[in-house]
């Protein structure tokens, strides 16, 4: 028998993406400080006690960093696992049963993708109140017509294969049919998609943050760390902004690259 | 060919009217208050009156749209794009001044991802599998994954603060130089029908970091796409047929490159709409008074008038580029008309 190897591009991005959420839920408790509280002495560079250093206003960058992830990957994954639920499910039912009502989906879902989307995404945000909570509907709702779109298309062309007649031909309902065999066999975009969705909703979140349009500061989050240290980057004070930036570069790679992976691993 | 532009054109402006439309209707819908802005904390029950009449909020819906359209004086009809609420003056002249540094920085960075990309992914394209193949698709999953005002932070600081080679990243021009005549709101282009070449080579100066930022990243997709078009074309039969017939190398490079033209074409298309809006971190970073810049400060003074315009804006100049490429496509491809 042959061994199988593991993709290492897949192994990375596992890695990446077990060490986000973990940080997602420990995070706060590993943070050698608390994220939200000066700490003494601002803007001092890495040292023993402060590896990262302090930013601008004495808050310790590393504990912040280790706390942002409940912020940033917890609203990012949260979004991604409901429009990916949600436009599954449209997608589905827009697929299976064509007529009226998809095409109405297609519509809506083309005029949504058509749309600035970093400026819908700060109008919606900023109207509907800056938390985590409206961050997430907000992504889910942008997100969505992408699921929408990689379901539907796959659906349609599960539902001229075999089995589907033979699924008929036994007795299932349309109903059963779409529910239990058709979708089963139409996820495998989706699942791709979600991984590198998160990675999108980690980028879209930061950069909301960045121009002062997401969660409002001092909230552990990499994007405010990031604005909060541009002005002070070219005083010399380049520690408050690069640590989060990495800290995003190598979060969003992990997520996409296991979606690449899967993808290629899917192709074969 | 003429019928099916203008039909384009027809449906584009609608389809972009009814996403102002929709957009109108949604602003108004949410629970911000614009109010609470002008009034400040604990505001007297006239003064919120007077606030909302002074912004045209305390009439109807209907009306207000009818405002918004152009009924009423200053809008949408009328070609002004109505009044700001924050300035008062009208938000087409507003978008006149940013919108030019926008299409400049983003114009400048395609043609310079599109230069580095093309020749780069007909090259790796020639060996699939190869290691050139492995590192083309390596940058674009980093590509993708950057956030871009985070390069553009460190690309100051180490161009600015560390080498002192590129200028201070507060806007177009160097802080004592008058700017020139602004006749089309384009730097680049202004100075030059000033003859100011001082100048025109400040403000390309100012350029060259916003836009190695934005290119570093476009790179990404658009040589990962130069690459695959490029293998597609170069597998198929016409070329097999091609190198049999003992054509030149150059010429049968050319035809490759012709007829994997078209998936590039489109993925800039969609990548420039994109761009339109996505620039504005790279703005904020490099304080270049730009759309997105614009839009940032609409949003967050709850300014509608100039969400509003901002977004009807982006949405024209998306369905000129998207019909513009669309023509370009039929003329390398006249087969697509057909369709």
């Amino acid at each position: 028998m042959q061994k199988r190897k593991i993709d290492p591009l897949l192994l990375i991005g596992l890695i990446i993406i077990a060490g986000s959420l973990f940080l997602a839920v420990f995070g706060n408790s590993l943070a050698p400080f608390d994220p939200q509280e000066p700490v003494g002495d601002f803007s001092m560079p890495p040292s023993a006690d402060h590896w990262f250093g302090t930013d601008g206003s004495g808050l310790d960058v590393f504990s912040r960093v280790l706390a942002a992830p409940r912020v940033d990957v917890a609203i990012a994954v949260t979004a991604a696992i409901v429009s990916a639920v949600l436009g599954t499910g449209i997608g589905l039912y827009a697929g299976y049963f064509t007529g009226r009502f998809s095409e109405i989906v297609m519509r809506i879902s083309d005029i949504l993708q058509s749309f600035p989307v970093f400026i819908l995404a700060m109008v919606l945000v900023t109207l509907t109140g800056r938390n985590v909570v409206n961050l997430i509907f907000v992504l889910a709702f942008l997100y969505t017509p992408i699921f929408v779109r990689l379901t539907r298309s796959e659906v349609l062309t599960q539902r001229t294969r075999t089995y589907v007649e033979a699924a008929r031909a036994t007795g299932n309902s349309e109903f059963q049919i779409a529910t239990r065999h058709v979708l089963r066999n139409s996820l495998a975009p989706s699942l791709v998609q979600l991984s590198v969705t998160v990675g999108f909703g980690i980028l879209l979140t930061a950069g909301l943050s960045f121009v002062g349009a997401g969660v409002r500061p001092p909230t552990p989050e990499w994007g405010i760390m990031i604005a909060s240290g541009a002005p002070n980057i070219i005083l010399n004070e380049w520690w408050t902004s690069i640590f989060p930036g990495i800290a995003i570069s190598v979060t969003v790679f992990g997520y996409a690259a296991a979606g690449n992976a899967i993808e290629r691993w899917a192709r074969k | 060919m003429r019928r099916y532009v203008l039909r384009r054109l027809a449906v584009g402006v609608l389809q972009a009217l009814g996403i102002t439309i929709a957009v109108f209707f949604v602003i108004r819908a949410l629970p911000a208050d614009p109010v609470s802005r002008i009034v400040g904390m604990n505001p007297t029950p006239e003064s919120i009156k007077q606030a909302r009449h002074a912004l045209g909020i305390d009439m109807s819906l209907f009306q207000q749209l009818l405002t918004f359209l152009g009924f009423h004086g200053d809008g949408v009809f009328t070609g002004s794009l109505g009044k700001s609420w924050v300035s008062g003056a009208t938000v087409l002249s507003e978008i006149a001044i940013t919108l030019p540094t926008t299409i400049q920085l983003i114009v400048t960075s395609f043609i310079v991802a599109l230069a580095i990309a093309i020749p780069i992914g007909m090259a790796t394209a020639r060996r699939p599998g190869g290691k050139l193949d492995k590192g083309v698709f390596g940058y674009g999953l980093f590509a993708g994954a950057q956030p871009e005002f985070w390069w553009g932070l460190i690309f100051i600081f180490v161009f600015y603060f560390k080498m002192g080679i590129a200028p201070a990243p507060l806007g177009m021009l160097d802080p004592e130089l008058t700017a020139p005549d602004a006749v089309t709101n384009f730097v680049l282009i202004d100075s030059l029908i000033a003859g100011d070449f001082t100048a025109f080579k400040s403000a390309l100066g100012h350029l060259v970091l916003p836009v190695l930022t934005l290119s570093f990243l476009l790179v990404g997709p658009l040589l990962k796409m130069t690459q695959q078009s490029m293998s597609r074309v170069l597998s198929s039969e016409f070329i097999l047929y091609q190198q049999a017939s003992g054509l030149e190398k150059k010429s049968i490079g050319r035809s490759t490159l012709r007829s994997a033209l078209a998936p590039i074409i489109t993925l800039t298309g969609i990548l420039f709409g994109f761009m339109l809006s996505g620039a504005v971190l790279v703005e904020s970073v490099f304080s270049l008074n730009g759309l997105g810049q614009y839009s940032v400060a609409a949003v967050l003074n709850l300014d509608f008038p100039a969400v509003q315009g901002v977004i009807l804006v982006i949405s024209v100049i998306s369905l000129f580029v998207y019909l513009g490429l669309d023509l370009l496509l039929a003329k390398i491809d006249p087969r697509i008309l057909v369709k």
